[in-house]
């Protein structure tokens, strides 16, 4: 009964994707790092570039606005609307308290500083940070790639603020003579982009006013020169290009898209372009305006104008469908779930065992159920096999683990499945949230990645593999604990020892198929087999090493106990397989160069041996007492 | 009585055990001495040497515990016990496994592999080896065609003399340097150097961590000519000017280059492109268009990053690519392998077999749980 409400609401919560939604703000499609996004996941990367995380929380924002948490879209179309008060949001966040204090700012708990105070703080450093940034990376001390990145922050957050100001109906039109000229009514506010359109019109008055000495000069006259003055400085603006929305004119797959800027000085914009940036142009206005009537009409025209010719570009209902993504955060959703699971499993080791079990078992469905349907909306979103990246394969090792545990869990009904599945889905999902802090989560593919075929089966096959064996050496650890906790169940000990064995046998078919898939992907693009490359030699250890166990268990060399802390060790190889060997930085598999991780994996290589051994020995000496006896 | 002795030694399981702990612990060396050490060296030291030197005690290398594994494999079929419908999946898993390391075994001793490296507009017919230099000596006199006389590496070591009936005169060969460096020479050249060790001196240098990142070098005498040609060459690879020499009317170039080996037809570069994701700087593709010409029929064919070109035996593949000042000029790396096809029929029987073995045995690992709760 329980089970099913659960299911039902989790229907419900996935439903909103299910209901077409008209085209907004958040959907507009923008080129970055060779990939179209939506606007949304664009402005969400940047803020968590300069601020560390994807929408502002109430202690950057300012305290009249009185709101919980600004999210990162309302913030962009914010500081690009008024580019000049986005001094108003604290989001430079310097963890480093030595570049806190060369930037003349006091040092809070917080440290979280406007743009205002980093641009005068700046100023001072201007000379030392040209001096750095010519530097090879090597050479730089932790201070100057601190300092840098503060400077490169500011710097982002400027193109980004004044990205959209030749759009902005900025420059006021008072004089009726000019007003007349350019056929508009006086007190009309028209963009920098406007005024170039009438660029010939406005050259006539021009014209007019260098012919004339200044005493000659009209009120008129003067006030045209105000409006020129007041182009040049929005002219200022022109650095800011980070904002390619504007798709190339002819719709084709390998060019360029630009930013308003760079098409306002480009001079050459097609017929498509144009009505683009109008429709943005009217659009902006109609935020400026609030009406939100007109700015809604604006946007569906903006998605028709985007249908032809740029629909071989990109698919709306993609972008549409990451902007949900964004939103819901089916992970955080996961995670949340497989938490309460664990929780209930250890209440109902207390009170209350079968229907808390269920509960629980519920739960980790649940968990299972928004981890698949994430897993899957990516696998939609970027139209490639679930696993290409590293933060990826965490995500997909984790789901691999929990279905695992699941189907434990549906053969031996004891919750067994259900601790393994809540501890490996959440412990790997903790992981791949850091992971997922270092930018773009959907990053594109250097050229001999770029092949869907091979990336469905070696790449899938091998990450399998990753999560079959981890589930195994978990088992491993429930085996040991086990027989600690219950030396003489016979039974019920046999029955785990069992499982370990299957969960290994069923690892060593994903492992050793993803390993000669591998070679047959480098055969194909390379043309050898085997190169006795890192990544390929850690796949082989685990390939050996499951080899190895199977045939010292079989050949009885070892007993259950001595198998499971085999599989344990194995955990070992798989983390070195799986991220030890990046640290290496040399080979073909050059994905996923992660630094700082060297010290994870030592921690994790510790915690096992000293919980692997240490439940050996205490096991082997449990028997021995019993044995005595 | 004493063969069934070995075989029951040979068919031990603590063999296959001891080789893969030890297979292991080679291949953990091996990659962690891929910081320090190039692929090529690090292969033949562990993976492809018979013999692995630890300071003094030589212990088995890659191959011969390869080989070690593959003897214990075969012996496996002697088992009794395991002739059993029961048993059919280990059977059938064993039999793919043995064919994996066969194959593997033909690749090791019979592919080669090299470069072929043509500009834009440009063809070749050769394929050069990444590591082994040749000495190439070409007589240019007559008209119409020239004459080459190749020496392999292996006779490029000190003290050797080479002389061919080509040849109207002898060469010694005085130093062949893995490494080296053209310099500017400082002090003055004696009478007997000649040709660029006049102006010259080829300094020895270290290693490169890759081999194919060498530049070789090699001094050598030339002797027994009968004229002022002999005395005291050097060469380099990649060296922009040849060495020229002429005795009694002959004109002979030598050249110290990559061990060339010649196809029976040409490929032509048309174009090359190089694409990458728009505004970024991550290559998207990479291909060449080439024309296959043999026999004088053309052919046209693209070859892109994971779709090589298969001809004759050779596989063709986009491996890199040089960006000239005019022209692009592409490399594809030429692959000849007869064990090609052993890993794909050996994964295909393994698969068979481990799905079989698992089909029979999982349920039974699993239901004995079910058993507990039931009881």
């Amino acid at each position: 009964m329980k089970f099913y409400s659960l299911i039902l609401l989790i229907i419900i919560s996935l439903s909103g994707i299910l209901l077409p939604r008209d085209f907004d703000h958040r959907d507009i499609p923008i080129h970055e790092n060779g990939r179209i996004k939506p606007l949304d996941t664009f402005v969400r990367n940047q803020l968590l570039v300069i601020y560390g995380k994807r929408s502002i929380k109430p202690k950057a924002l300012p305290e009249e606005l009185n709101s919980k948490e600004l999210s990162a879209i309302d913030w962009f179309f914010d500081i690009t609307l008024n580019p000049e008060e986005g001094d108003k949001y604290k989001i430079f966040n310097i963890s480093n308290p030595e570049v806190v204090a060369s930037l003349g700012l006091y040092w809070d708990p917080g440290h979280l500083y406007n743009r205002k105070e980093i641009l005068s703080g700046l100023k001072n450093q201007i000379d030392y940070i040209t001096t750095i940034q010519g530097k090879p990376e090597a050479e730089l001390t932790q201070f100057d790639t601190h300092m840098l990145k503060v400077y490169s922050n500011v710097i982002q957050y400027q193109a980004l603020s004044y990205s959209l100001s030749c759009l902005l109906p900025l420059i006021q039109i008072n004089d009726e003579n000019i007003a007349q000229s350019l056929s508009i009514n006086p007190g009309d506010k028209l963009s920098y982009y406007q005024l170039m359109r009438k660029a010939n019109k406005l050259s006539t008055l021009m014209e007019r006013l260098l012919n004339r000495d200044q005493d000659e000069w009209s009120e008129s006259d003067y006030k045209l020169q105000h409006i020129m003055g007041v182009l040049n400085e929005i002219d200022q603006d022109k650095f800011a290009r980070i904002l390619k929305i504007i798709p190339p004119e002819n719709g084709k797959q390998n060019e360029e898209w630009l930013s308003p800027w760079e098409l306002m000085a480009s001079r050459i914009i097609g017929p498509n372009q144009e009505k683009l940036l109008i429709t943005l142009e009217s659009f902006l206005k109609s935020r400026i305006d609030n009406d939100i009537v007109q700015s809604k009409s604006l946007l569906a025209k903006y998605e028709n104008l985007l249908a032809h010719p740029f629909n071989g570009l990109f698919i709306l209902t993609n972008l549409k469908l990451e902007t949900w993504t964004n939103k819901v955060n089916l992970f955080y959703k996961s995670i949340a779930f497989y938490i309460l699971a664990f929780l209930l499993l250890v209440i109902s080791w207390m009170t209350k065992p079968k229907l808390l079990r269920q509960i629980s078992f519920a739960f980790l469905l649940g968990g299972l159920a928004f981890h698949f349907f994430g897993v899957l909306l990516r696998i939609i979103i970027m139209q490639r096999p679930p696993v290409s990246t590293l933060y990826e394969s965490i995500i997909f090792v984790s789901l691999i683990g929990v279905i695992c545990a699941l189907l434990l869990e549906y053969t031996r009904k004891d919750g067994m499945g259900i601790f393994m599945g809540a501890i490996i889905g959440g412990v790997l999902h903790f992981v791949g949230l850091g992971y997922a802090n270092d930018g773009d989560t959907l990053g594109m593919l250097v050229a001999v990645l770029n092949s869907n075929f091979w990336l469905a089966t070696h790449v899938t096959t091998i990450t399998i593999g990753y999560g079959t064996s981890l589930f195994a050496g978990v088992l491993g650890h429930v085996y040991l604990f086990q027989t600690i906790r219950t030396p003489l169940d016979k039974k019920y000990l046999k029955t785990v020892n069992a499982n370990v064995f299957g969960a290994t046998l069923f690892a060593l078919f994903f492992t050793l198929f993803g390993t000669i898939l591998g070679g047959i992907w480098a055969d194909q693009s390379w043309g050898r087999f085997w190169g006795w490359d890192p990544k390929e030699n850690g796949a082989l250890l685990i390939v050996m090493w499951q080899i190895m166990m199977l045939h010292l268990r079989i050949t009885g060399f070892v007993k259950p106990v001595g198998f499971a802390l085999g599989m344990i060790l194995n955990n070992i190889v798989v983390i070195l397989a799986w991220f030890g060997v990046n640290l290496l930085n040399v080979g073909l598999h050059s994905y996923g160069f992660a630094t700082g991780i060297a010290i994870n994996i030592s921690l994790f290589i510790a915690f096992e041996l000293i919980t692997g051994l240490g439940t050996y020995f205490w096991a082997k000496n449990r028997q021995k007492q019993l044995t005595a006896y | 009585m004493r063969i069934k002795d070995i075989i029951i030694f040979l068919k031990q399981p603590k063999i296959f055990v001891f080789a893969i702990i030890w297979m292991m612990l080679l291949v953990v060396l091996g990659t962690l001495a891929q910081k320090d050490m190039g692929l090529y060296a690090v292969q033949n030291r562990y993976f492809s040497a018979w013999i692995t030197w630890f300071w003094f005690v030589p212990m088995p290398g890659g191959r011969l515990t390869l080989i070690v594994i593959l003897i214990n494999l075969s012996f496996f079929f002697f088992n009794k016990s395991i002739w059993k419908i029961k048993k059919l999946g280990i059977v059938i898993l064993h039999l793919g496994a043995i064919l994996l390391l066969v194959g593997g075994g033909l690749t090791a001793m019979f592919s080669s592999e090299g470069n072929m490296v043509i500009e834009e507009g440009a063809q070749s017919n050769y394929v050069e080896d990444y590591h082994f230099m040749e000495l190439a000596i070409i007589n240019t006199s007559a008209n119409s065609f020239d004459e080459f006389t190749i020496f392999d590496q292996l006779l490029l070591e000190r003290n050797k003399v080479l002389s061919h009936s080509n040849l109207n005169f002898e060469i010694e060969i005085l130093n062949y340097l893995e490494n080296c460096e053209p310099t500017q020479r400082t002090s003055p050249a004696g009478v007997q150097h000649k040709g660029m060790l006049k102006n010259f001196i080829l300094n020895e240098l270290i290693s490169e961590k890759e081999d194919n990142w060498n530049r070789p070098g090699i001094i050598y005498k030339i002797s027994n000519s009968g004229t002022n040609a002999d005395g005291m060459y050097g060469l380099f690879l990649g060296q922009s000017v040849s060495q020229t020499i002429s005795i009694n009317d002959k004109d002979f170039t030598i050249i110290l280059r990559r061990k060339r080996t010649h196809l029976p037809f040409s490929i032509e570069l048309l174009d090359f492109k190089k694409i990458l994701h728009p505004g970024t700087d991550i290559p998207k593709s990479y291909s060449s268009d080439i024309n296959l010409i043999e026999n004088g029929a053309v052919r046209k064919i693209l070859i892109k990053m994971n779709e090589p070109l298969r001809h004759k035996g050779y596989t063709f593949f986009q491996s890199s690519f040089i960006e000239g000042p005019t022209s692009e000029t592409t490399v594809l790396a030429v692959v000849k392998n007869y064990g090609r096809l052993f890993p794909y029929i050996s994964s295909i029987i393994m698969c068979i077999g481990l799905l079989f073995h698992l089909s029979q045995k999982l349920p039974d690992l699993f239901r004995a749980s079910k058993e507990k709760i039931a009881a």
